[in-house]
C-alpha cells in the first residue's frame, strides 16, 4: 500500500502487542484499515462512540488525499469542539488516514482512555520520531 | 478404492457423452436459425470445435487457469508449516502417489478446493481465512476432503464437465443476448419461408434457454453425491468427523465472500463460496448439498469412521430419501474396523485480535511481504515494493536492514510460477 501524501513511497505495518498499524517512514503518517480504530482501543463500543463524533468538513480547504485502496479521493472528517483535529476517510470505509501526531490527538479527545493505555502505546511505538 | 474410481469414470463418461450431445443439438439448432439447413451443419462444427478447444485447453492447463482465476498462490513450508504438515499427514493417510502443490488464496473467506488431472499431479488451495479460523483437526478434516476428490478423481471430472457446462452456457448466452439487441436475421425476399423461420426461431430460443438449465441440473445432481463421498472419506481418513463437521460449520457461518469465486468455479470449493439470500431452488441446482446437512450427517456417526457408519448417519439424517447408496457396495463391507479418535489436545481459543492478525500476516505472506523484528520488539511488515535497504525503528531507532536478497527470491519465485 502507497502513502497517500507521499505517493509512490511503500508503507511499512509496525506491530506491537498485537497492535498493526501501517505507516510510511517518510512523512510519518499512519493508515488505519477499516476496524483498526477499534482493535487499537480495545473495545468497539469506544471505538463506535468516538467514529460517530466524526463530522466530514466540507469547507476545509485542505489537499485532498487518494484512499491507498480504492484510490478514490478521500473526504476530510473534523473531530473535537476545542482543537479541530482534521483527518482523512475513505468514502466506501476503506480506512482513515491520520497525519504525523494526529492519531494521538484523537485519542485525547475522547474521554474513553481514562488510564491513557492506548496513548502510551503509540508514545511507545513512535518514541524515536 | 477401484470400484469407486470405475464407477466415477463410468459416470463421467456417460455424463460427457449426454452433456456433449445436448452442446452440438443446441449448435445445429442455433446455426440452422441463423441460415438454415446449411447453417445447421456450420453451428454443429462451431459446437464441436468450441468443446474441443475448450477440452484440450483445460486437459493441459485447466488447473493452472482455475489457479489463477482464484488468484491462489503457491507457497513454501515456511508460510505455514502446519498447513504442509497436515498435507503430507494426509497424503500419506490417503496413499497418494506424490505430495500435492499447495496454494493459499489471499482472502478473509474461510474455504479450500483441490485441481488436478491425475493424482500425480494435483494441487490443493485453501484461503487465508480458512487457515486463520480453523484449529488443527479442523484443517485435517478440509485437507481430507480434498484429498479424496483428488484420489476419486472427481477433479478430472469437474474440470471436463465444468468446461462443457460451460461452452452450453456460452454458446446460449451468445444467442440470447444477439437476439435480445440485434432482434435475430430478418428474412427479407423470402416471405415462404416465414413460417418456418419461426418455428425455428421458437425452438432455438427454448433450447437456447433450457439447455443450460438441465445441463447445470445434471453436472450438480452428481457433484452432490461426489460432496458426501469425499466427505465420507475424509471421515475415513482422519477418524475424527467433528473435525470436519465443525469446520464446515466455520466455513457457513462467516460472512465472508470469497472474492475471486464465480459460478463457473464454485462447485469445486468444498463449500458454496457464493452466499445466495432466501433462494427456494436452491437444493436442485447446487453444487453442494446443503451444508447443515452434511454437518448433521457428520455429527450423527457413531461407533467407528467405516464407509458404512457414514451410510447408516446419512440414512438416519435424510429419511425416507436416505435409502440410495451413495458409497459403492465394495467399500461398505470393509475387513478392518476403523475406530474414531478423540480430538487432538490443541484447542486453544485464539482471541478475535489473535485471528485477525494471523490472517492479515498469512495475507502479506502470501504476497510476499517479509516480516523483520527490531531488538526493541516491534514488528516490521516489509511490503516487495519496498525501496530503501535499511530503514530507523520509530521506536528505538535502531537501523534495521532490509532483508533485500530475501525480497529478490520472493518476487523471482511468484515471476517463475507466474509465467
Amino acid at each position: 500500500m502507497e502513502c497517500p501524501v507521499c505517493k509512490n513511497e511503500p508503507m511499512i505495518v509496525l506491530e506491537l502487542n498485537e497492535i498493526e498499524i501501517d505507516h510510511c517512514l517518510k512523512c510519518k503518517g499512519i493508515w488505519l484499515d477499516a476496524g483498526e480504530l477499534e482493535l487499537l482501543l480495545g473495545d468497539a463500543e469506544k471505538g463506535r462512540e468516538l467514529l460517530e463524533q466524526f463530522q466530514i468538513d466540507k469547507s476545509s480547504q485542505e489537499k485532498k488525499f487518494k484512499c491507498p485502496i480504492c484510490g478514490k479521493k478521500m473526504e476530510k472528517i473534523s473531530v473535537g469542539d476545542k482543537n479541530r483535529i482534521l483527518i482523512d476517510r475513505c468514502k466506501n470505509g476503506h480506512g482513515l488516514w491520520f497525519d504525523q501526531g494526529e492519531l494521538e490527538d484523537v485519542i485525547k479527545e475522547g474521554t474513553f482512555d481514562k488510564d491513557n493505555k492506548v496513548l502510551n502505546l503509540l508514545k511507545d511505538m513512535f518514541n524515536a520520531d | 478404492m477401484w470400484e469407486l474410481i470405475r464407477a466415477n469414470k463410468i459416470k463421467s463418461l456417460v455424463l460427457f457423452i449426454v452433456l456433449g450431445f445436448c452442446l452440438l443439438l443446441l449448435g445445429i439448432f442455433l446455426g440452422s436459425y441463423y441460415g438454415g439447413q446449411e447453417g445447421g451443419m456450420y453451428g454443429f462444427f462451431i459446437a464441436l470445435g468450441i468443446w474441443g478447444l475448450m477440452s484440450v485447453i483445460s486437459y493441459f492447463s485447466g488447473d493452472s487457469i482455475i489457479l489463477m482465476m482464484s488468484k491462489a498462490k503457491p507457497v513454501t513450508y515456511d508460510v505455514h508449516p502446519q498447513l504442509f504438515n497436515v498435507v503430507e499427514e494426509m497424503k500419506i493417510a490417503a496413499g497418494l502417489p506424490a505430495m500435492p502443490k499447495v496454494y493459499i488464496i489471499p482472502d478473509p473467506a474461510p474455504n479450500a478446493f483441490a485441481v488436478g488431472r491425475t493424482p500425480e499431479k494435483a494441487a490443493i488451495a485453501v484461503t487465508a481465512g480458512l487457515l486463520s479460523t480453523l484449529n488443527r483437526d479442523e484443517l485435517q478434516g478440509v485437507i481430507a476432503h480434498e484429498m479424496s476428490h483428488i484420489l476419486n478423481r472427481d477433479v478430472l471430472f469437474m474440470t471436463f464437465s465444468g468446461v462443457l457446462l460451460g461452452s452450453i452456457v456460452i454458446l446460449s448466452h451468445v444467442f440470447l443476448r444477439s437476439l435480445w439487441y440485434g432482434g435475430g436475421r430478418r428474412s427479407s425476399g423470402n416471405k415462404g419461408g416465414g413460417q418456418a423461420q419461426m418455428i425455428l426461431m421458437i425452438v432455438a430460443i427454448v433450447m437456447a434457454i433450457l439447455a443450460p438449465i438441465m445441463a447445470r441440473l445434471l453436472y450438480f445432481a452428481i457433484s452432490r453425491k461426489r460432496e458426501y463421498l469425499a466427505d465420507a472419506s475424509a471421515v475415513r481418513l482422519t477418524r475424527y468427523p467433528e473435525g470436519l463437521a465443525s469446520a464446515l460449520e466455520k466455513i457457513s457461518n462467516s460472512t465472508y465472500d470469497l472474492q475471486s469465486a464465480n459460478k463457473a468455479t464454485a462447485g469445486l470449493y468444498i463449500a458454496n463460496p457464493l452466499k445466495q439470500k432466501g433462494r427456494k431452488l436452491a437444493n436442485l441446482s447446487s453444487t453442494h448439498p446443503p451444508i447443515q446437512e452434511r454437518i448433521a450427517i457428520l455429527r450423527g456417526i457413531s461407533q467407528g469412521a467405516n464407509f458404512i457408519n457414514y451410510q447408516n448417519a446419512y440414512s438416519s439424517v435424510k429419511g425416507g430419501y436416505g435409502r440410495t447408496n451413495i458409497i459403492p457396495a465394495s467399500k461398505i463391507h470393509e475387513k478392518h474396523n476403523v475406530a474414531l479418535r478423540e480430538a487432538t489436545t490443541d484447542v486453544k481459543q485464539k482471541t478475535k485480535t489473535k485471528t485477525v492478525r494471523d490472517l492479515g500476516d498469512l495475507m502479506k505472506k502470501v504476497n510476499n511481504f517479509v516480516f523483520v523484528t527490531c531488538l526493541c520488539g516491534m514488528k516490521f511488515k516489509i511490503p516487495p515494493d519496498f525501496k530503501e535497504e535499511k530503514f530507523s525503528c520509530p521506536r528505538c531507532s535502531r537501523i534495521n536492514h532490509v532483508p533485500v536478497a530475501e525480497l529478490a527470491t520472493l518476487a523471482g519465485i511468484s515471476d517463475v510460477i507466474g509465467k
